[in-house]
């Protein structure tokens, strides 16, 4: 079955390029023809995942791979991993520094808000390693 | 009615010399450059004028009506946009310029004001307070951006506040009430909006959200201004005018948004910037905003690319203006009577706007797959420089052409030049 992928590289601190990656994303699924409500869903987990790496890792990629079924958006980083998984998950808890809030982000609802747009969403953190998140989006018929 | 989208902004193909100058400014990247001259993609287009100020050739141009079109109507109602009054040296008052514009042979002058002070009244005491809308709100008034938002930004389609246009509201009331004081069938009534913008006649011709415009004819700013010039002088018998503060203001970017005299608002101006923000609002991060003014034009209405004025000049005039005049001063009673012209569909958009997929690569979700496949493809073989000569706005866009099919002969020169270098080597 045909299916498409793409990988963008995401800095750390790259505030100038934040938000391009799901701009992209964005782009590509208006250009396959996908239904408005799942493009939302997408450049909501996509751009949530983006920012992240670029406030809390130390870079890393976001992918996306697209098949007439569903899509999935891969965000993978090199460290620093979280230390509680389950505490991150709630709404409102960050680590984020203050000077990050100042800027409005860091809310504490990154995660939580990447999982209320995904049908299946796995986090896997490993301290000094990385983070790996996957969420898929199911494609209805006729999307 | 013929049902065959037509639009106000066309190319004047003697004028064109094939240059990239217009492809790189069209926000939806309806311009190609096919052998040697501007070619508009007709479903793409919103006719917001880019191409037009851009054009170091005036090749990019307008189609509005003309004063023949008269000759149609027994009684002729000329609808002025706000616009106008910031087209004059600031000592000719707007009645001169009412006046003026009659005498070139209409039978009534109905200001504008009428519309645009229902609209902002509906929106500040009505709309931002009813329930269940989605925020932010954001303004109908910019044809080009409601055009925009059906291509590129579908999922924002509830967010458009559904109220008509300001001349639309005019010419609705006006035609309405000349038909019962003259006692003239509503057929014979012809309406003519003087229009500093493009998308609007598209929008006359082929209405959004509504069945049909109350509106018959729309003339050029550009095109009418010497018969207004040449009309004034004679100060005997003015039309005593009744604009208000507001609606002078409305025109210039961020008007609309003050004169509903809410602080969490967004006034933006110039179609790039709007995208940006409109980028924003799909991500979901501008929720807690009530209002976006959005307008195509930089510097808002006056900026249309049918004006003769310079906006910067224009606006500092509609300033002036607006000091003269008094604050708009509605009743209780007239709020009621605009909510029942809004709540009846009188002045209400009644139709639904439909989101436009014309960027999509194919219908079918596995064949756009595909072709997205090649399109990736063939960007790895381009030098990504985006130069245009080849007629198409980016490399990606020329990739996208290959694979639609839509672009047979399709050539890159930077490709081919490196190509004879390194067989020179």
């Amino acid at each position: 079955m045909g299916n498409i992928s793409y990988n963008f590289p995401i800095e750390k601190d790259d505030f100038e390029r934040a938000g391009e990656a799901s701009s992209k994303i964005k782009k590509i699924l208006r250009q396959l023809g996908m239904d408005s409500s799942i493009i939302r869903r997408v450049a909501i987990g996509a751009y949530e995942a983006e920012m992240n790496l670029v406030i809390h890792s130390l870079g890393g990629t976001i992918g996306i791979t697209i098949d007439p079924e569903s899509i999935i958006i891969t965000a993978e980083d090199t460290g620093p991993g979280i230390e509680n998984v389950q505490l991150a998950m709630k709404e409102g808890y960050s680590t984020a520094p203050d000077r990050i809030r100042e800027m409005g982000f860091g809310a504490g609802m990154g995660l939580p808000n990447m999982k209320k747009c995904s049908d299946s969403f796995d986090i896997e953190s490993i301290v000094g390693k990385g983070t790996k998140i996957v969420m898929k989006m199911m494609l209805k018929d006729g999307d | 009615m013929s049902n065959e989208y037509s639009h106000s902004v066309i190319l004047r193909e003697d004028r064109c010399i094939g240059c990239t100058s217009c492809l790189k400014v069209c926000p939806t990247e309806a311009i190609r450059v096919r052998d040697g001259k501007a070619k508009i993609i007709s479903d793409r287009c919103i006719d917001c004028g880019e191409c037009i100020r851009i054009c170091p050739n005036h090749a990019k141009s307008a189609i509005t009506d003309d004063l023949n079109m008269m000759k149609k109507f027994k009684y002729n109602i000329a609808i002025p946009s706000l616009t106008i009054y910031g087209q004059f040296p600031s000592n000719i008052s707007i009645s001169q310029i009412l006046t003026s514009i009659k005498r070139i042979g209409f039978d009534e002058v109905v200001e504008d004001t009428i519309g645009a002070d229902i609209s902002i009244f509906l929106i500040k005491e009505y709309l931002l307070k009813k329930p269940g809308m989605e925020f932010p709100l954001i303004n109908s008034s910019c044809p080009a951006i409601i055009r925009l938002i059906q291509i590129r930004f579908p999922d924002l389609i509830p967010n458009i506040i559904t109220i008509e246009t300001p001349v639309e509201i005019t010419a609705r009331i006006a035609k309405t009430e000349v038909a019962k004081r003259k006692g003239i069938d509503i057929k014979d009534i012809g309406v003519f909006f003087i229009t500093p913008c493009t998308a609007r006649v598209t929008s006359i011709r082929n209405p959004l959200g509504i069945t049909e415009s109350y509106v018959n004819g729309a003339i050029s700013i550009k095109d009418i201004y010497g018969e207004i010039v040449r009309n004034l002088g004679d100060n005997n018998n003015l039309i005593k005018g009744i604009s208000t503060r507001e609606s002078i203001l409305w025109p210039i970017a961020g008007g609309q948004a003050s004169a509903l005299g809410i602080e969490n608002y967004l006034a933006v101006d110039g179609i790039h910037d709007v995208i940006k923000v409109l980028e924003e609002v799909e991500l979901g991060k501008l929720e807690d905003i009530d209002f976006i003014e959005c307008s195509a034009c930089t510097g808002g209405c006056v900026g249309g690319p049918l004006v003769i004025q310079n906006s910067f000049i224009a606006k500092n005039r509609l300033m002036k203006h607006a000091k003269k005049v008094d604050i708009s001063k509605y009743t209780k009673e007239d709020l009621d009577r605009f909510i029942k012209m809004y709540e009846d569909g009188f002045i209400r958009l009644t139709e639904k706007i439909e989101p436009k997929s014309v960027m999509r690569l194919d219908k079918d979700l596995s064949k756009s797959i595909h072709k997205m496949e090649l399109v990736t493809e063939i960007l790895k073989n381009l030098p990504g420089l985006d130069c245009g000569i080849c007629g198409s706005p980016t490399c990606r866009a020329f990739a996208e052409d290959i694979v639609k099919g839509e672009n047979k002969k399709a050539v890159c020169m930077i490709k081919t030049m490196n190509g004879f270098k390194s067989k020179n080597l």
